[in-house]
């Protein structure tokens, strides 16, 4: 099945190739539980492009972060062709929303997704080096290391965010390749699950929770480089002096402000793509603070980001009627 | 940053919980100051003469005065400073008074609490930069909102001042509330013969443009230069041609037009001049009612107009009109009394509003000035009046007293008599409230020449008994049930703030209360001023208000805008915000969330966008600070590292 919808994806973009700038999808990497990013502009390239259960990468990102931000867009660019799977697609939402991109600037290769695979879960189970090849089948992964294959539980493997997706088909695209997904979660109670297990407990050992996961972070800033929405980058506040609301002293304090300047700036924009927990090197749920806020803008305002392009977000605007807030 | 701290005593305002010396003291030990000291009076002449000596003596590059809130003489030590030399912006104010000393009486944690305040302050003081105001022309002309008598006594006074004044009144005649009154308290004068002339002068004064039968739709720009767009709504008459003859409105077949002028007590015609002397003159097609306009055939008034002014196929349209400040004047609006199921909600035909009872007892009113009740048009000889009915009642969400009522009713009781001699009237009353000149003893003159029988206490029930109505109350200075058989029960309904205030407010830019009044600058010191520069308010739309009041402030609120107009320039405030194009990374969610529309994109070489901040729009806000994700946006003298600054003092 994945091989037909990797010739799908393969015939499509070859189609489309001629009309688009680039093509940017998903390739092979040397480790069978992971793909890295690919740009394309030659029609030699495509049999590169890949699609599954590893494609772990949201690649929005690509198309706002700078150079493409500083360059303003010719008036006669070809679209950028970009594949998505539901959560990604939900990035391009908001940034359609917030006007970073046209719709029409890109050509979006939708792909219903059916759960990506954390390989930091699976190397708990299984040295990495002895991996061999990984596949997906039915409700679990099947991992070759050249001994008895090894069958994981796609619920002990798969990332945290796609245990509680709402949205495994893309909101917005122009062609879709295979077969429509079933969420996992269709309540905010299961989306929400680890927030409220969060909230659940005393303030106190949240404070110590929090304490002494945001001690571990090392602020390389690789959550907040891969953020899709996350579109100051160099001008990011955290390292100005002018504004100066942020020191380089490495002390638990100015962690803290750095994840909730984060968090805040994200504050009902997050589509909680998990990208930050993604690429957090040391392991930090940095997403749940996110999900926190994404959980109050749905029940406060019934908003959730990124799902109508049209939609304006609740604390982007002005509206002198809201007085009850 | 050579620093000096001046803590006021206030008298014993302050020196009374708070260790000035102490205070003065310490902050001399703070990194940049070089000159501390605490004075009995800071804010008095020879006070501050010691700040502009000391800024002499000890080359000071910057001021701190702890004393009391900004809001009260910030502008006076600005002042003092520029006199001395500095920046007026180089000054910082810390609130010891209403913040420390005036709510607290444990002297030891107030003065702890004056140290962090001056500590602040200095911290953001060492942020501080000089800023500079550019002058900007004054457009000498005023928008008055509402042709009550406040707005009329308003545009009256600027009018005959020179100035060029644009008046809008969204019924269709001007004069409000005061036109509909039939005599005034406590006079008894005859309210139309002394508004009538007023009226007039307003159709006939040549610099006052008169809009009735319109709205404001929009307001932008700021003191000295708004922008107003009004919507003319659809009267289906060309006024312009229209003369008031009022043929069309007798030959109008729709006769059961609901008639607003006179209370729903009559009907009016579908094409109605509400009344004789209605400024403007000028007919109004009511499209609820115009046979023509509901699909059938008629066109009566269209054939029978001798100037062919009927015009069905009219839209509203708007005109844009710039003005240099703005007075509302937008009035009030009477409670709804259905909401009291014990005075019949509405549903007892002879329980009537006291504004129904004006329209009755006046001679163009609906019965030509005969009492008689609506039921059956017969003369009354027993009326009770209840007061406070949507006044003074936490219970209806309505708490406050609408000082008008007392008067009112002891005005109407007084006609009643004089109308029917053989009448009894009975006032219900909870307190009679007459504090103006003379309201005292006109209310004695309706108990005691006029025996009005004044009953101290609430009404518990109004019920129907054959053709009259049983009204049963408490009289508690006697402490006994009392029940009267009366034929009409005038009810006293409050006053509430004008329905649309608060949307007019959000346009105006200006606060109001929860119960939609106004909010002036400062109740005692600045009662016609709002926190908006350049809008002002007149009458009842600050509280309730008889009319001698909006008189006044009308003619207040008229001073304020003739002594703005004084000046051809006034200076702009520097403290607005900036955009640091270096950081700005063209998201333009600054754009997006602007209450005033002051942000706006420029295009650099190359295509690239950046927001760009119009400091004569722009009110100062911040809320595009806060929502700028990289802090490009900043406010002037709040910037974020003035804040921070006073943040890390704080917790340090």
């Amino acid at each position: 099945m994945l091989e037909n919808d990797r010739n799908q994806l393969h015939k499509l973009v070859e189609e489309a190739l001629p009309e688009l700038d680039m093509m940017i999808g998903w390739a092979e990497s040397c480790d069978p539980l992971q793909t890295t990013p690919v740009f394309i502009r030659d029609a030699k390239s495509i049999s590169k492009l890949t699609l599954g259960p590893f494609c772990s990468q949201n690649l929005a990102g690509y198309l706002v972060k700078p150079p493409a931000l500083d360059a303003p867009p010719k008036p006669d660019a070809k679209p950028i062709g970009i594949c998505v799977k539901g959560c990604d697609s939900r990035s391009l939402v908001a940034l359609i929303q917030e006007k970073f991109i046209t719709r029409d600037r890109v050509r979006i290769f939708g792909i219903p997704c059916r759960g990506t695979v954390d390989f930091r879960k699976v190397a708990q189970r299984v040295p990495l080096a002895n991996v061999k090849s990984a596949t997906m089948e039915g409700d679990s992964l099947v991992i070759d290391d050249s001994g008895t294959p090894l069958r994981l539980d796609l619920e002990e493997v798969l990332a945290r965010k796609c245990l509680g997706c709402r949205y495994p088909n893309p909101v917005i695209q122009d062609v879709v390749i295979g077969q429509e997904a079933k969420p996992r979660s269709s309540s905010l109670a299961a989306t929400y699950r680890d927030v409220a297990a969060m909230d659940a407990k005393p303030l106190e050992e949240r404070l110590a929770f929090w304490q002494s996961e945001l001690d571990r972070c090392i602020r390389c800033y690789a959550c907040r480089n891969a953020c899709p929405l996350c579109v100051c980058q160099d001008r990011c506040i955290v390292e100005t002096r002018e504004p100066r609301w942020l020191t380089q002293r490495v002390g638990i304090p100015e962690k803290f402000l750095f994840h909730f300047i984060h968090a805040m700036h994200l504050a009902g924009r997050c589509t909680g793509c998990g990208e930050c927990e993604r690429v957090c090197p040391m392991d930090i749920p940095v997403t749940l603070i996110k999900e926190k806020l994404n959980k109050i803008m749905e029940e406060m305002l019934g908003y959730s980001a990124g799902l109508d392009p049209e939609a304006v977000p609740p604390l982007l605007t002005f509206n002198p009627g809201e007085t009850e807030i | 940053m050579r620093i000096g701290v001046f803590v006021c005593n206030c008298g014993t305002n302050i020196a009374g919980t708070v260790d000035t010396a102490k205070v003065a003291s310490e902050a001399l030990a703070f990194a940049d100051v070089v000159y501390a000291t605490n004075y009995m009076y800071t804010c008095s002449e020879p006070g501050q003469q010691e700040i502009q000596r000391a800024i002499g003596e000890y080359g000071l590059q910057g001021v701190v005065v702890a004393a009391c809130s900004p809001r009260m003489h910030e502008p006076t030590f600005r002042r003092a400073v520029e006199k001395a030399g500095l920046n007026k912006y180089m000054f910082e104010m810390a609130n010891i008074r209403e913040h420390v000393s005036w709510i607290g009486n444990d002297r030891e944690a107030n003065t702890r609490k004056a140290v962090d305040l001056v500590r602040m302050a200095v911290g953001k003081l060492r942020f501080n930069q000089p800023l500079f105001s550019s002058k900007m022309p004054v457009n000498k002309r005023l928008l008055v909102i509402g042709g009550g008598v406040a707005g009329i006594q308003a545009a009256l006074d600027c009018a005959d001042g020179g100035v060029d004044v644009v008046m809008v009144e969204r019924k269709q005649y001007i004069g409000g509330k005061m036109a509909q009154l039939d005599k005034t308290f406590p006079t008894i004068d005859c309210s139309s013969c002394i508004l009538g002339p007023k009226m007039v002068d307003v159709s006939q004064k040549e610099n006052i443009t008169l809009y009735a039968a319109s709205e404001i739709e929009s307001i932008s720009g700021y003191i000295g230069n708004f922008t107003v767009e009004i919507r003319k709504k659809t009267t289906y008459v060309n006024w312009d041609a229209c003369t008031g003859c009022g043929a069309c409105m007798e030959k109008c077949p729709a006769k059961k037009a609901e008639d607003y002028f006179n209370e729903g007590l009559g009907t009016a015609r579908a094409i109605n001049i509400p009344f004789p002397q209605a400024i403007p003159k000028k007919a109004v097609i009511d499209a609820q009612f115009c046979r023509q306009l509901n699909g059938k055939k008629c066109g009566v008034c269209a054939k029978i107009c001798p100037v062919k002014a009927i015009d069905f196929e009219m839209k509203d349209t708007i005109v844009t009109e710039k003005v240099g400040a703005i007075i509302a004047a937008t009035g009030y609006d009477l409670f709804d009394h259905s909401v009291y199921g014990e005075y019949g909600a509405g549903r007892l035909p002879d329980v009537i509003t006291g504004i129904q009872y004006e329209r009755i007892l006046s001679a163009s009113g609906p019965y030509g000035g005969h009492i008689r009740r609506p039921s059956d048009g017969k003369e009354p000889t027993e009326i009770v009046f209840i007061s406070c009915v949507g006044s003074r009642d936490q219970s209806v969400g309505r708490p406050y007293c609408s000082g008008v009522c007392c008067m009112y009713i002891a005005k109407q009781a007084i006609l009643t008599r004089d109308h029917l001699p053989e009448s009894n009237s009975y006032v219900f009353y909870m307190d009679i409230r007459a504090p103006g000149k003379n309201y005292d003893e006109f209310v004695r003159r309706a108990q005691e020449e006029y025996g009005v029988q004044y009953i101290r206490g609430r009404v518990g029930k109004i019920y129907q008994r054959g053709d009259r109505m049983v009204v049963q109350g408490a009289d508690t200075l006697l402490g006994v049930q009392v029940e009267v058989e009366a034929d009409l029960v005038v009810l006293a309904t409050g006053v509430e703030s004008s329905s649309g205030a608060g949307e007019l407010a959000e346009k105006l830019r200006i606060s109001y209360d929860q119960y939609g009044f106004y909010m002036e600058s400062h109740p005692k010191l600045r009662p016609v001023e709002t926190n908006t520069a350049g809008v002002y308010l007149a009458g009842a739309c600050q509280g309730p208000k008889d009319i001698p009041s909006s008189v006044a402030q009308g003619s207040a609120a008229a001073s304020k805008v003739q002594s703005l107009f004084a000046h051809d320039m006034i200076e702009t405030n520097p403290q607005v915000a900036l955009v640091n194009e270096r950081n700005c990374i063209a998201c333009g969610k600054c754009i997006q969330v602007c209450p005033f529309g002051a942000i706006q994109w420029k295009e650099l070489r190359g295509g690239i966008k950046k927001a760009e901040v119009l400091p004569s729009v722009c009110q100062g806000c911040g809320v595009c600070n806060a929502t700028c994700p990289p802090k490009a946006v900043q406010l002037q003298h709040a910037t974020d590292n003035q804040i921070l600054a006073e943040v890390n003092e704080l917790c340090a």
